[in-house]
């Protein structure tokens, strides 16, 4: 068995370079049509391994979603239930994804979701699928009893694959174009948002006492 | 100062004549959007967006070199047969080759063969009944053919005594549920078929099991025996059931350690016909937990204590003619909300086959 096996894959090898051989006999007669300065993207494409050597994309965000909590004495609050979920490699900018992931933070599901119909940006029809599919995932394998019992806990974006590519500019000078790529976070929680997502806003009495507070327990160095 | 007054002029001629809102506005050149504000009450955005010189659109298209760029969103099903062809055309991949060989497992049967059913009522039903007597008769004549299996089960492995295979069987048992609630997925192949293994295994994935054996109520006995023959005559599988009347504790968290099913401190009776198959022929076979016989006659689970959404099929209608007027009468119908239907546990629970019948 072992030996069929080793022949396969020496016939496999063999035929590797046969086929690198026809690529590059194809390549060597350009077509007419093949005016494209950039050959990476051309050649390989996605597949391409240049692109593809080392590059999980995200790997640690979806593996929450295994962790198991010891359980709990009837006694105790339940513990509020979670879903963790992504989408990657969206062709938007992570710039622009931003304002929509913290536009939503903080809000309940429903209502992101109705604020989400109005955002005219591209990326919010992104936004929006993520959260609708880990609403599902929540309530199908999370063990979520109501759907809009969820609020959106976390959400923030990552930065995907860039892609670069060049424009003309006057007297034969050049430049780079960048063709980004991002990655959606959410994680949906259970229960009712909180009234303050960040921190509780202050009266000026707080404030005039928390700047008091810092002015008195400030250390004057080579003083009595 | 002077638009003002053109725009109070305005809306008096708008107020005289209500009627004629459009004609009002298209008379009014650069007031129409503002004054179709005030009119329909509704937001109107101006976007700047146009360029300045639109007739070198194509001049600045062309600053930049067009690259392709992958589509990483695609999915493998979204594209057809074709364009998947002339995409491995174009970088020389050769097609997969066709994977003809099926994984086959012989090493347990895939069901139970001549299942034993078990009495209505277990065993309480009179004999002289007409009921009673049938299933005796059939339990007699059930009997010969289980004794018959006892003796080809004998002829392979001498140690084999249907009185004493009760204890063994109840440890099996014992060893097969405490590995599910450990999820130990390695120990617990020694005392589980393969087949019985993703029954048992399926559902446990992000959840905490405590089950606990307390005590045997009635000592486990034989029931019933059968042999079979698979693929050629010498290769020969036995399965045994065995009835067990027990004690015991169950609870099942979910990923959060919150209570879904049993309870900590409910002890349950159970009453259970449990099959063991062992491949005879094989001298290292084992006895394993094969499956559990759930007769017809038993009362419905009670469900688990959630609410959840009761899916209907919705029927398709064929599209139909419709005339201006019905349109918008099913513009406005489908933008309903479709009819969810909360049932409060009222349907067994979600797990679609039960690994534990309790």
């Amino acid at each position: 068995m072992h030996k069929v096996i080793r022949q396969m894959s020496q016939l496999r090898l063999q035929a590797v370079p046969s086929s690198t051989l026809l690529k590059t006999t194809a390549s060597s007669i350009p077509p007419a049509t093949h005016h494209s300065l950039h050959t990476a993207a051309g050649a390989g494409g996605a597949l391409c391994a240049n692109w593809n050597k080392h590059n999980f994309g995200p790997r640690k965000w979806l593996v929450y979603n295994k962790t198991v909590h010891p359980p709990q004495q009837p006694e105790e609050e339940p513990r509020k239930a979670y879903v963790c979920h992504m989408r990657n490699n969206i062709k938007y900018s992570p710039d622009k994804m931003w304002y929509i992931a913290a536009f939503v933070r903080g809000m309940s599901v429903d209502e992101a979701l109705k604020q989400l119909n109005f955002v005219l940006k591209k990326g919010a029809t992104d936004v929006k699928e993520t959260i609708l599919e880990a609403q599902e995932m929540a309530v199908q394998r999370h063990n979520v009893e109501y759907k809009s019992n969820l609020w959106i806990a976390e959400s923030f974006v990552g930065k995907g694959r860039v892609f670069k590519g060049m424009r003309r500019h006057a007297r034969g000078r050049f430049g780079q174009v960048e063709y980004k790529h991002c990655h959606y976070f959410v994680r949906l929680e259970e229960g009712q948002p909180p009234q303050h997502y960040y921190q509780e806003p202050q009266t000026p009495e707080q404030q005039y006492e928390h700047w008091l507070e810092q002015m008195r327990s400030r250390k004057v160095i080579n003083s009595l | 100062m002077e638009k003002l007054v053109s725009a109070k002029t305005c809306l008096k001629f708008v107020q005289m004549m209500p009627s004629v809102p459009q004609a009002a506005s298209s008379g009014l050149g650069i007031l129409a959007p503002a004054l179709q504000n005030m009119l329909q009450m509704q937001q109107v955005r101006h976007r700047q967006t146009k360029h300045w010189k639109p007739e070198f659109k194509r001049l600045r298209k062309q600053k930049f070199v067009k690259i392709e760029l992958p589509n990483f969103r695609e999915k493998p099903e979204d594209i057809s047969k074709e364009e998947m062809r002339s995409r491995m055309k174009e970088r020389g991949v050769l097609p997969p080759r066709p994977w003809m060989e099926r994984p086959f497992h012989i090493s347990c049967t895939g069901g139970i063969f001549e299942p034993y059913v078990p009495p209505e009522g277990d065993g309480k039903k009179s004999i002289i009944s007409s009921t009673g007597a049938k299933q005796k008769l059939e339990f007699l004549e059930k009997k010969s053919k289980s004794m018959l299996a006892v003796r080809k089960i004998r002829s392979y492995d001498e140690a084999f005594s249907s009185d004493q295979f009760g204890a063994e069987a109840q440890e099996i048992y014992v060893a097969a549920h405490t590995q599910m609630a450990a999820k130990d997925k390695y120990k617990i192949r020694e005392f589980v078929s393969e087949r019985c293994y993703p029954e048992m295994m399926h559902n446990v994935k992000d959840k905490t099991i405590h089950w606990r054996f307390l005590q045997s109520l009635e000592p486990p006995r034989v029931v019933h025996a059968r042999c079979t023959e698979v693929i050629t005559k010498e290769n020969q599988f036995a399965q045994v059931t065995v009835r067990f009347h027990t004690q015991q504790m169950l609870a099942i968290y979910d990923r959060f350690g919150r209570l879904m099913h049993g309870s900590e401190i409910l002890t349950k009776d159970v009453l259970e016909y449990v099959v063991f198959e062992k491949h005879i022929s094989n001298e290292y076979g084992k006895w394993r937990l094969h499956d559990k016989i759930i007769p017809d006659w038993l009362p419905a689970k009670q469900p688990s204590p959630i609410t959840y959404r009761f899916i209907e099929d919705v029927e398709e209608e064929p599209p139909k003619e419709l005339s201006a007027g019905d349109e918008a009468k099913q513009l406005e119908a489908s933008s309903e909300q479709p009819k969810e239907q909360l049932q409060l546990a009222s349907a067994p629970e979600r797990s679609s086959k039960p690994t534990l019948a309790i």
